[in-house]
């Protein structure tokens, strides 16, 4: 989950009146975790699903419903303006065929805000632009551009000072030289053109997805800003736009509409959208009984306008609400204006009757019977590494089972039998009094043209004068109690047990596990001394 | 204070002071006692400072291949001179005569002069009544003797000599009594033992302390109505995943957060049916190219919502209350918070009542009889439940509220392709986090750490 750090003074002026201990409260019931605090700062976690709320402003809007000082939709107010305007050429259709923008005039930046702005940034990027694979923004400086704009193509060799740079670089050397090149480029494939936003000079504004131009960085002293988003899909576009403007309006700048046309490209809307809900299914849903003008004033209090229309409430979700997908989020927004806290929970009595899987009933009989010999349950995990599961053990790892990618060496591969993890757990307690006795239960992983799973019982025992016998013993009172029968056990070779001390395990004429003693290039690998023996069966399905 | 005594040890004292010094074998013959009243006997003792345990080696010497032969026919030297003491002999017949022999006998006599060998006739010069080596031989004969019984230089002329002698190493213990101990007297105590007295620690076998707490929710959750399922660990993208609604481009399905099993993908996922609706709802809201190869990439489940969701979706329940509980994994790095692999506990609860009040009041119920009973519930945001809440409880010891189960309603987009038609309330969490609190740790990866100081001192009972 993304975090967000604010300053609670910032917040108090953005809000209205408010005390610090107001907003604290209320921040977790707008879905908002705070996970530190530390004086005026304050981190705060917030659901990918809202980006808006990446900045403060954003989550000032969110405090000021809940707390009743201001509710209903924000409306954005966008002057129609014909000074600017983006023309795109058919090229782009096939490398990143939207663009859309929008411009925000007279406001105040200061060094906060260029921050806040910073993290919005990224946060679009990563969850709704898909790493701006879907979608991406730049935000310039306006007075730096000289409309009109043209959305066009460029080849490889084409030069610019990109942001954080001071000479020129070719877009090759872009991709190749600077983090974000190297990060997003694969985006671009291999085609031989790449999209490029050039200013009525020639001058390069941006080659998205990539980077801005050095020339329209913001900075404290900048009044006016453009705001541009290019995606391969025109609502997500736009999608991302309307969070923009929303905060930029929110952050006192005056919207300014910016024309775009060609190549199926037009106008963003960032309109409001209409649905409709039944109170009947917010009451059903939510288990409350509220009538039509408290159901209004909940919807307000989430930042959305509402009305009644017949039986029916309909509601208007600003553009930048596209988390909204139908009237089950409708009643989510009830829920959260009416405030979580105000929900009693109920316990209605259960209509049905609880019963435990006739697996688990058997698994844990299993347990009682292992305890009773006096063995001690491990658990170990599924995912394990080579060295314990094949290299240690001398294991055949023809049918291995890896993981793509895992962050930990220690779990890269699916176990195929609980053995190697219990040796290595008496590897880890050879300085705890012995005897050893250990058990698992646990689920191992066949590959065959898929994967199957099995459920196995393993048992290790270690102490100095361990021997065959004594674990055959123990294995037979456990077949006998499992299976109802006594198993037979036939020689074998096996390269993680003693040469002679080792036998499959048969019941019914069927192999269905194997027995013996570790042999002692198995311990040496695993700095083992005392004799160790083990079985290993399936456990009936 | 006068001590008292169990039987067992009132035996080897009583031993030991008529024979002050025996092994426990001699014990366990004299005393009558088994082999492990003797050893938990010595044992006691030893702890009281009342007996002492010498550990110490004997050799045991006795007779090899050669050995025998010589024992029984007399070393080859002896051999030698006996033919030659009725005369002398051609060199060549005493070869044939003695055989393979010969050489050493001949070599050993002609050094010790007992021979003269300058012409081709061997003659007797002296004939010793006892060689070197002879009153070993027939001390030991067929039997095995301590090596301190045998004089030192005369063993060594035979061990010379290759295959003669073979020698044991046996270990051998002796107890004997302390000063305190020998001053005793057993006539003054009576048939008391020591109450008081420490004894070895045997230790309990137990099942995994997690697996109680498991065992502990699943219990729970039948009294509670609720019927078990269970699912495969391995599962398709397409129930992780797909039909829970989550995009095939949500940064969740990446790499880096899931496990993907390498080469393997699913041949059979789900019915045509399904599979048409699930990508028709995720091409409608997420715009963009849904594909069924994503679908196929086998997974380790991220959550038990899969087995859940498959359930639904095959038996359509009007009413129902399912749970379903085992591990799910998430490509993590491993810390004192997190693990790749961990345990999960998940219920629903279907029928045209189920409401989000209902879902709190069964959460409640759930955090009372596990034994929390301060909580408070904050919204949240999950991919497929809508409204989502997350439960958070009072950790006494930390003294700070930290977050446990996360519960919904299945949001329409998920129920609806699979033909669900009445709401599913779901809940679900970490069960190591619950088993946590119940056992003090800070650490999750102790439960999968199988130290056994640490299993054999937690309490079972808690």
């Amino acid at each position: 989950m993304p975090v967000v750090e604010l300053s609670y003074i910032r917040l108090q002026k953005l809000v209205g009146k408010v005390t610090k201990k107001q907003i604290s409260d209320v921040l977790p019931f707008l879905g908002l975790d705070i996970e530190s605090e530390d004086k005026d700062l304050v981190r705060i976690e917030y659901s990918p699903n809202r980006p808006d709320y990446s900045t403060d402003f954003g989550i000032a809007l969110g405090l000021q419903g809940l707390l009743g000082i201001k509710t209903g939709a924000i409306k954005l107010n966008i002057k129609k303006s014909r000074r600017y305007a983006i023309s795109v050429k058919s090229e782009v259709s096939k490398v990143r065929p939207f663009v859309t923008g929008i411009v925000a005039t007279n406001g105040k930046i200061d060094d906060e805000t260029i921050k806040q702005y910073m993290t919005m940034q990224e946060d679009l990027h990563f969850g709704i632009g898909r790493k701006r694979k879907k979608s991406s923004i730049g935000i310039h400086d306006l007075d730096k551009i000289t409309f009109p704009l043209v959305y066009t193509t460029t080849n490889r060799n084409h030069k610019f000072i990109p942001l954080n740079s001071k000479k020129e670089l070719s877009i090759s050397e872009i991709l190749k030289n600077t983090d974000v090149g190297k990060n997003y480029g694969s985006i671009l494939g291999n085609s031989s053109h790449v999209p490029l936003i050039l200013d009525a000079n020639h001058k390069t504004v941006s080659f998205p997805p990539i980077i801005n131009a050095a020339e329209t960085t913001v900075t404290t002293k900048t009044k006016n800003l453009f705001v541009e988003v290019t995606g391969i899909n025109k609502e997500d576009a736009e999608d991302m736009l309307s969070v923009v403007a929303t905060i930029l309006q929110s952050a006192g700048f005056t919207l300014e509409s910016v024309q775009i046309s060609g190549a199926k490209n037009s106008l963003p809307k960032l309109e409001q959208k209409k649905l409709s809900v039944s109170p009947s299914l917010i009451n059903q849903t939510l288990g409350l009984n509220l009538n039509t003008s408290k159901i209004i004033l909940s919807l307000k209090k989430s930042r959305l306008d509402a009305s009644t229309k017949g039986k029916n409430i309909i509601c208007g979700i600003p553009a930048y609400r596209f988390d909204i997908f139908g009237p089950m989020d409708l009643v989510e927004e009830v829920a959260l204006g009416y405030g979580i806290q105000n929900l009693e929970p109920i316990l209605s009595p259960s209509q049905t009757l609880g019963q435990k899987h006739p697996n688990s009933i058997s698994l844990q009989s299993i347990s009682s019977i292992m305890t009773g010999l006096g063995y001690m349950e491990a658990l170990n995990s599924s995912l394990t590494s080579k060295r314990i599961l094949y290299d240690n053990t001398k294991r055949d790892s023809s049918k291995i089972i890896s993981v793509l990618d895992s962050k930990s060496l220690e779990h890269t591969i699916l176990r195929d039998s609980l053995i190697p993890g219990l040796i290595d757990n008496l590897a880890k307690n050879i300085h705890e009094s012995y005897p050893q006795q250990l058990f698992e239960i646990g689920t191992i992983f066949n590959k065959t043209s898929s994967v199957t799973e099995e459920t196995h019982l393993c048992a290790i025992s270690s102490h100095k004068d361990v021997n065959f016998s004594e674990i055959k013993s123990v294995l037979q009172s456990v077949t006998q109690s499992i299976f109802g029968k006594i198993c037979e056990t036939k020689t074998i070779t096996h390269s993680t047990f003693e040469k002679g001390h080792v036998a499959n395990i048969i019941i019914d004429g069927k192999i269905i596990g194997i027995i013996g003693e570790i042999s002692k290039l198995t311990k040496d690998n695993f700095k083992l001394r005392e004799p160790i023996v083990s079985f290993e069966i399936k456990l009936p399905d | 204070m006068s001590q008292v005594f169990h039987d067992i040890e009132k035996k080897i004292i009583a031993s030991l002071k008529d024979n002050p010094k025996q092994t426990p074998e001699i014990l366990e013959k004299n005393t009558k006692l088994s082999p492990d009243q003797i050893r938990r006997g010595i044992e006691w003792l030893k702890l009281k400072d009342l007996a002492i345990v010498d550990e110490s080696q004997t050799s045991m010497i006795s007779l090899d291949k050669n050995g025998i032969e010589s024992f029984q026919k007399g070393l080859p030297e002896r051999r030698l001179l006996n033919l030659l003491n009725d005369g002398p002999r051609k060199l060549s017949d005493l070869q044939k005569e003695l055989g393979p022999i010969f050489g050493p006998a001949i070599g050993l006599s002609r050094k010790n002069n007992w021979v003269d060998t300058s012409s081709d006739q061997i003659l007797l010069k002296n004939f010793p009544s006892e060689l070197p080596g002879e009153k070993t031989l027939k001390q030991i004969g067929n039997n095995k003797l301590p090596q301190e019984k045998i004089d030192k230089n005369d063993l060594l002329e035979l061990l010379k000599r290759p295959d003669f002698i073979i020698e044991h190493v046996i270990k051998t213990k002796e107890i004997s009594l302390t000063d305190s101990a020998k001053s005793i007297k057993l006539s003054e105590s009576s048939g008391e033992i020591d109450v008081e007295a420490k004894v070895p620690q045997v230790f309990v076998a137990r099942t995994h302390p997690l697996k109680d707490t498991i065992d502990e929710i699943r219990e729970i959750f039948v009294t509670l109505g609720f019927f078990e399922i269970i699912g495969n660990m391995t599962q398709s993208s397409f129930w992780n995943f797909d039909a829970l609604f989550t995009p095939q481009d949500h940064p969740a399905r990446e790499l880096q957060d899931t496990f993907y099993l390498s080469g393997i993908s699913a041949k059979k996922i789900a019915t045509p049916e399904q599979i048409r609706k699930v990508s028709e709802s995720h091409k409608k809201n997420w715009h963009y190219h849904w594909d069924i190869n994503e679908a196929r990439k086998m997974v380790l489940r991220t959550h038990t919502t899969c087995v859940t969701i498959k359930h639904l979706a095959e038996n359509k329940p009007d009413e129902a209350r399912v749970f379903s509980l085992g591990r799910v994994f998430r490509n993590e790095k491993v810390s004192y918070k997190h693990l790749v692999e961990f345990n999960q506990i998940e219920g629903v609860v279907v029928g045209k009542d189920a409401n989000l009040r209902n879902l709190m009041g069964i959460q409640r119920e759930f955090y009372k009889r596990i034994g929390i009973t301060k909580i408070k519930f904050w919204p949240t945001f999950f991919p497929y439940t809508e409204p989502s809440l997350q439960t958070m409880v009072y950790n006494e010891r930390l003294k700070k509220w930290v977050e446990l189960f996360g519960m919904g309603i299945f949001r329409p987009e998920v129920t609806k392709p699979l033909g669900i038609t009445k709401p599913v309330l779901a809940w679900g969490g970490g069960i190591e986090r619950i088993a946590m609190l119940k056992y003090g740790l800070d650490d999750v990866r102790e439960f999968y750490n199988n130290n056994l100081s640490w299993l054999r001192s937690v309490r079972k009972c808690q």
